[in-house]
């Protein structure tokens, strides 16, 4: 099965129709307009982190790219914890920096050099052995590599990516939803006013569709 | 975001939710004079409660930390937004499964977490309230099914539940008020998938309009519920008790968060500590009520020891904090051919209750009810990341299958067992209170009932030609029993009546009370309880018992 | 604010109104008494007319119904424009009918209403495949939400109204004018009840689905049925039962007048749905359907249109109870 496409499709031609109301506009906004400059991470850190969203969520170069180095910037920043904290995991700054440190302590242990400085494929050979616990660097000082992994690095970059409206048009998502929200609730009935899918071979029914997506 | 900032429930006034920029007047109660109840929590066990108990004439104040929302004019159509709604301050959890909390399963706003619950209004099937006598699990509760039963009855009517015309499950139950929603193509795959594997469906009974009601217009199907709803279809407590509560003589006080409950030379309560407004303040009380849910209660009844109450108020049997019990939320996940777009309507619009009442051909005790599934981009990325492990390009496409995906999860039962528990950590939040330990252990039971539950719903979904399924093997969601009720002093922590065995002047009116869950999603159960309660504190007063 | 009370006070506010208007209506409608002993063709067209325009205001409810819910399905399927184009065809028709005095059916006419009547069969034929194929087998979810039964009979009644004017025409040279074999009158009243009372039970179940929230939504479960009674008991009862003939006429006109105050309750419906009317292109499908209510108008014009023909052989009645003393002693051996 071929991957779904909604080409043409928006989110943001809905921003002054029914399906967005006012606290919906400022949020998003809000989060269109995030500094792209970090706050939290210093020089080198940054650097690692873009590495980083660049692996976690690789992203197509035909569009202007999600600036998830900033999103998880600002989360950090703002210190938007998540209400809960396994006991092994510090703190979320804390957790970033210690985490940031010991992935590159790896990439000079294996590679001697700097994780930045790797291939694409040693990048996700490390990854990968972080995300199956392999890694044993004394500088990751008693958080395990899996779980810094999964429940903060991934966790934090990839929910930074589907808050981005950009993220809702490459997978057909409606976006807000409020005061209109929807009429036709069945499977395979499109309300005018959502993405509609590409069937093969009538790319332009579907691009038509979507252009009059308000 | 001001409601983060200011109380809105102050100098005689509330907001009145249900119409833009109005206000309702409300009463307002000294603190240096003893109010009749001090309710600490406004969700689905306090909110019920103030209502009923200022209704019968007593004067109450009822405390919230969180803020006062205008669903119509704060809310956006945004997960990430709408954070603002969950209990975000820190927990610690450990154990073999620590629990993954926050947006889950705790609110921190009036009107508690019903103000971003799924709506899910169920019924507990009456042997459980007998299950260690009928099927040989768990504890009993004190409470007979029929009495609770006919507060169902009065809940769905308060609610004006939307549900199906005959629910196929269990006993005769009378005609929901509002009628089911229309099912949306994720809750008809259940349907074909229940067909498949030859068991009864049924639309699910939502806590959400099908019809206008008085200011709050039917569900518009936008499919946010679990972000907030900002039409006011959801019947929150924000939307119904709350209000109810005002016009009936209750004072709500937002962005209250109260630290400790205050117990006399006499032992008994006499009012509680709150931070409001930047400081801390008293509020004397006749009679004290915790209805924070099964953390935010054991906490401050913990924090609240005193040299009479050395391991925490109403802990003399020890089990304060203990059998801390969750739901099991796992599910199977797959893609059909067909444009589902499940993001459309209420999350889970169609369920199956057979295991809850089916005994025969399970390896385990308990029950599962599992439903149709439509979590939005966020919440769906977690899963994908969590669960299922993905990263990278693998991520990115299979989250492009998103409007064709369909998925089948339950609410689980868990058993009771003493190493899972509330304790208080050595960290402190930001009020200075010293935050919640939450361990949690999953059992072999549990285990087997995830299994169960996993092998069945994975066979439906292949019976409905779903590819690439895959099984969430970890989750869970609802909470309870930190607080049990029980028959006696020595092995419960109130009785019957939610009233504590120790402090008799202290109750505790939340989902912490429950000896066991049950399958089904718990609100409903705590606002009968709630309002059973309230009954009873009525009937105890009659008699010059309280 | 819409609280329980204050919709109990515009329920029984609209109701006692359109009682006083439709016994305004009736007591300033004067007859000529008529004595003569053929049926006075002038009536008999003119009670055609009045099913032309009943045919046509249903056609006209069936059309906007139609192209709402058909939308709705984004007209998946071809068939779905039919009743959108048979419904104009009934309702040119019914116009052409409102401007001709002719004593004589009209050939296109009659074939629009069979095709009308025809496909409101068959639609409902579809929409009870269509729910037959639902997941979860038959039940009150597909009755509720899935393609509706009883919507396609609304075209049938459109159809089946103008067929009947078509034949009252023919009928009006007649000494005795039948349809059907059954005396004018009697057919034209016996087809309007029943019409009234199906399109009574798609009210009910579809109020139903609304759990009567508004008490206005008992009004078209309750006063359609008793118009139908008493419009069936008249025609049933013979011709001396004046009491019964004015208690029916006085119904029908409130019923007459309960359709048009439906569209203006369903419009008050879509003002309480969330977004009212900006949210509109939710709102016009997803709130009470606006044009469904004037069904039971266009129903209760016809059973006044029946009376008009029940009248009529009321006044002839002393000349053909002459007839019919007569009449045994030819039978006579």
């Amino acid at each position: 099965m071929s991957l779904p496409r909604y080409p043409g499709y928006d989110v943001l031609h809905k921003r002054n129709g029914p399906s967005w109301n006012e606290p919906t506009r400022r949020a998003v906004d809000a989060r269109l307009a995030l500094p792209r400059e970090p706050r939290f991470f210093d020089a080198r850190q940054w650097a690692l982190l873009n590495a980083l969203c660049a692996r976690i969520l690789p992203q197509p170069a035909d569009r202007p790219p999600v600036p998830l180095a900033a999103m998880v910037d600002a989360k950090v920043f703002e210190r938007q914890g998540d209400g809960y904290r396994d006991t092994r995991l510090p703190h979320l700054q804390d957790a970033w920096t210690r985490g940031l440190a010991a992935l590159d302590a790896e990439a000079e242990a294996r590679h001697q050099q700097p994780f930045v400085a790797l291939s694409a494929g040693q990048q996700d050979a490390l990854l990968t052995a972080m995300q199956q616990g392999m890694l044993h660097h004394p500088a990751w000082g008693g958080m395990p590599p899996a779980l810094f992994f999964s429940e903060r690095m991934v966790h934090d970059i990839t929910g930074a990516y589907y808050q981005h409206p950009t993220a809702w048009n490459e997978i057909g998502f409606g976006g807000p939803a409020g005061p209109r929200g929807y009429v036709r609730l069945d499977s395979d009935r499109r309300d005018p006013w959502e993405a509609a899918e590409a069937r093969p071979g009538r790319e332009d029914e579907a691009r038509e569709a979507n252009r009059r997506v308000r | 975001m001001d409601a983060l900032e200011t109380p809105r429930g102050r100098h005689g006034r509330a907001p009145d939710v249900l119409r833009p920029g109005a206000w309702l007047p409300m009463r307002e109660y000294p603190q240096n004079e003893p109010v009749d109840f001090v309710i600490v929590g406004t969700g689905a066990g306090g909110a019920p409660l103030a209502c009923k108990l200022a209704r019968a004439g007593f004067s109450v104040v009822a405390f919230d930390a969180g803020a006062w929302w205008r669903p119509l004019e704060d809310f956006a159509s945004d997960e990430a937004h709408q954070a603002k709604l969950y209990w975000l301050d820190e927990r610690l959890c450990d154990g073999d499964n620590p629990l993954k909390l926050g947006s889950n399963n705790s609110g921190k706003a009036v009107g508690g977490s019903t103000v971003h619950f799924s709506m899910v209004s169920l019924r507990f099937r009456p042997e459980w309230f007998k299950s260690r006598s009928l099927l040989g699990y768990g504890v009993d509760w004190p409470l007979d099914w029929r009495e609770m039963w006919r507060y169902y009855r009065e809940m769905e009517q308060a609610l004006k539940i939307s549900g199906p015309v005959t629910y196929p499950w269990g006993p005769k139950r009378p005609r929901y008020p509002y009628r089911q929603h229309e099912v949306n193509g994720a809750g008809l795959a259940l349907a074909r998938a229940c067909d498949a594997l030859g068991v009864d469906w049924s639309p699910t009974p939502l806590a959400t309009l099908s019809a206008p009601r008085g200011d709050a217009p039917p569900c518009v199907y936008r499919g946010f519920c679990v972000s907030g709803c900002s039409t006011n279809a959801k019947q929150s407590a924000l939307t119904t008790w709350i209000p109810w509560a005002v016009r009936a003589g209750a004072e709500i006080r937002d962005l209250a968060m109260v630290g400790r409950v205050e117990t006399g030379g006499d032992g008994l309560a006499s009012g509680v500590h709150y931070f409001r407004e930047g400081r801390w303040q008293f509020q004397r009380a006749r009679h004290v009520v915790v209805a924070g849910y099964a953390i935010e209660t054991p906490r401050l009844l913990l924090n609240s020891a005193s040299a009479r109450h050395p391991d925490g108020l109403a802990n003399r049997s020890g089990l304060l904090g203990r059998n801390l019990m969750v739901q099991t939320n796992n599910a199977v996940w797959g893609h059909l051919e067909e444009e589902v777009r499940w993001y459309k309507g209420p999350p889970s619009l169609a369920l199956c209750e057979h295991w809850n009442y089916e005994d025969r051909g399970k390896d385990f005790f308990g029950g599962y009810c599992f439903m149709s599934q439509g979590p939005l981009p966020a919440a769906w990325v977690a899963t994908q990341t969590g669960n299922h492990g993905l990263w990278g390009q693998a991520l990115v496409d299979e989250m492009r299958h998103y409007n064709h995906q369909v998925g089948l999860k339950i609410v689980g039962e868990t058993l009771p067992q003493e190493r899972n528990r509330v304790t208080l950590a050595d960290e402190h939040d930001q009020y200075g209170l010293p935050v919640a330990r939450v361990t949690w252990s999953m059992g072999d039971n549990d285990r087997r009932l995830v299994a169960h539950a996993l092998d069945f719903m994975g066979r439906g979904l292949d019976a409905i030609g779903a590819r690439d399924i895959w099984s969430e093997a970890e989750n869970t969601c609802h909470l309870g029993g930190t607080a049990r009720m029980g028959f006696d002093a020595d092995s419960s922590v109130v009785d019957a009546d939610c009233r504590s065995w120790d402090v008799r002047n202290l109750w505790v009116c939340d989902g912490s009370v429950f000896p066991t869950v049950g399958g089904v999603n718990p609100s409903l159960t705590i606002q009968a309880i709630a309002c059973r309660t309230a009954d009873r504190i009525v009937a105890l007063a009659a008699r010059g018992d309280l | 604010m819409a609280t329980p009370h204050t919709l109990r006070l515009v329920t029984l506010g609209a109701t006692a109104l359109m009682g006083a208007v439709a016994w305004t209506w009736q007591a300033r409608e004067t007859r000529a008494p008529r004595r003569r002993l053929r049926p006075d063709t002038d009536v008999l067209v003119e009670a055609a007319r009045t099913l032309n325009r009943s045919a046509g205001l249903l056609a006209l409810a069936v059309a906007a119904d139609s192209a709402l819910e058909h939308a709705r399905g984004d007209f998946h399927n071809r068939a779905m424009y039919t009743p959108l184009a048979t419904s104009l065809l009934s309702l040119l028709a019914s116009g052409h009918g409102h401007r001709d005095d002719a004593a004589a059916a009209h050939r296109l006419r009659d074939g629009c209403y069979l095709a009308a009547g025809l496909t409101g069969l068959v639609g409902s034929g579809f929409h009870l495949y269509n729910v037959s194929k639902r997941p979860g087998g038959f039940g009150w979810t597909h009755l509720f939400y899935a393609a509706p039964l009883g919507a396609p009979a609304a075209l049938v009644l459109s159809g089946l109204l103008g067929y009947y004017g078509e034949r009252v025409r023919d009928a009006a040279g007649d000494r005795v004018p039948r349809v059907f074999g059954l005396p004018a009158g009697q057919a034209v009243a016996l087809m309007c009840a029943a019409g009234l009372l199906g399109t009574t039970a798609e009210a009910g179940l579809l109020h139903f689905r609304g759990a009567f929230q508004n008490p206005a939504m008992y009004l078209p479960v309750t006063a359609p049925p008793v118009s139908a009674a008493l419009l069936a008991g008249t025609a049933l009862a013979g011709p001396h039962r004046p009491g019964l003939r004015a208690l029916s006429r006085l119904w029908l006109r409130f019923t007459t007048l309960l359709g048009l105050a439906g569209s203006a309750f369903h419009a008050y419906g879509i003002t309480r749905s969330h977004g009212g009317w900006s949210n509109w292109r939710q709102n016009l499908h997803a709130g009470p359907p606006l044009p469904a209510p004037p069904s039971f108008t266009g129903l209760a014009l016809a059973g006044l249109a029946a009376h008009a023909l029940l009248d009529e052989e009321r006044h002839l009645t002393p000349f053909h109870a002459r007839l019919w003393r007569r009449r045994p002693a030819w039978r006579l051996p």
